[in-house]
């Protein structure tokens, strides 16, 4: 049971059946006393800026270098690894059904849609593949690259944590994600793959020798290894 | 017109409105008895409206609302009574970007998972239809529009 308490809140203490709540002012809410705003699933949000977003990683790129991408994708992971447990937590409080039971298309974007409402962009899961150890997700509008506009290369390194960590606690398997295409290269999407490590390694590899989306797909799709 | 005012009160900041950026006001206004009279129309109606709709359904494709051997009548109509209600609600104060934001774009996701997009196209499809029957003209003119956002929407 929810004990009330300055961060519950209210709408949903009053409709807590209510599940299309994704709308910025039911999703929200703003305590001006203390100067805090949480979610409807009492998670503590902050607003940040575009300035904030590129400060951010153009602080970590001096201080790290080359590092930074790797610094971001293992803090996109150990979040993503916390909100699997923390989505298992709210999905069965809202749903009254364990997320082992559910539907997985529906747990999934169950699972995204307060992403969405904090402004972290749409998606779409591809799980074609999902048989041969791998999928795809379609990001539209990713905070990161929509920030730092076209730079000629993948940013978005904390998404591809934030999938591996939330699907590898999802899974109980250990799973990598990378970062294929990106609104940042010029591209309209950005386009993440997730699988087991070996396939991201050899998609990490075909990258850096040029390789597009769409030929790391049919590589794989093909069940080409390095 | 709900979020149309919200936008006015926000832009609209330390001077007067002009007549353009009111215009949404005076269109409301005009049409404020048919949509009030129409809400109730639906209110009073809602479950014929629904089981017409379910009828027709069937008749047409009688393995429409059904996935192999289960049944999935009762989820339709409550999926179908909610998305009347929202739609009915949008028709009142004239917020089909509030009804968009608030509701078809996640319950859009919600039946892509279930693969209902084709379910939800036939649904706001006949309920166009259904929905002229208790309805003046000028009324089903408001109220159509919308249920075909509804369709377009959920239906792709």
């Amino acid at each position: 049971m929810d004990i009330p308490s300055a961060h519950s809140h209210r709408l949903r203490q009053q409709y807590p059946q209510r599940h299309n709540h994704y709308k910025f002012s039911d999703f929200f809410q703003f305590n001006t006393s203390e100067g805090t705003i949480s979610d409807w699933n009492g998670s503590r949000n902050i607003l940040t800026s575009e300035d904030f977003i590129i400060g951010l990683l153009e602080g970590l790129e001096e201080e790290v270098g080359a590092a930074s991408a790797a610094v971001m994708y293992s803090i996109g992971l150990e979040w993503g690894k916390q909100d699997s447990l923390f989505f298992d937590q709210w999905f069965e409080r809202e749903y009254k059904v364990s997320p082992q039971q559910a539907n997985l298309m529906f747990l999934l974007e169950t699972w995204w849609w307060p992403f969405t409402a904090q402004g972290w962009g749409r998606w779409e899961i591809d799980m074609a593949d999902r048989t041969q150890g791998f999928m795809f997700i379609n990001l539209f509008d990713s905070a990161v690259a929509r920030t730092l506009g076209d730079v000629g290369k993948p940013v978005c390194y904390l998404y591809a944590g934030l999938y591996a960590g939330f699907f590898t606690e999802m899974v109980r398997k250990q799973l990598s994600c990378i970062e294929i295409q990106c609104y940042s290269m010029g591209e309209t999407y950005c386009k993440f793959l997730l699988g087991a490590r070996e396939r991201i390694d050899a998609a990490a590899f075909w990258l850096n020798e040029g390789a597009t989306a769409s030929d790391i797909e049919k590589r794989l799709r093909s069940g080409d290894s390095v | 017109m709900l979020s149309q005012l919200q936008t006015l009160v926000r832009e609209v900041d330390g001077r007067y409105a002009t007549d353009t950026e009111l215009m949404f006001l005076q269109n409301y206004l005009q049409t404020v008895r048919l949509r009030f009279s129409a809400y109730q129309k639906i209110q009073k109606a809602e479950t014929e409206i629904i089981q017409q709709v379910k009828k027709k359904l069937k008749t047409a494709d009688p393995q429409l609302l059904r996935r192999g051997k289960v049944d999935l009548s009762a989820k339709w109509q409550r999926d179908t009574m909610r998305g009347l209600r929202y739609c009915a609600h949008a028709l009142l104060v004239a917020d089909e970007e509030g009804l968009e934001e608030s509701f078809l774009l996640w319950f859009q996701s919600i039946m892509r998972s279930f693969k209902a997009q084709y379910s939800c196209d036939v649904t706001y499809k006949v309920m166009q239809d259904v929905v002229g029957q208790y309805l003046t003209p000028q009324e089903a003119e408001l109220f159509c529009p919308i249920l075909a956002k509804a369709r377009l929407l959920l239906g792709q």
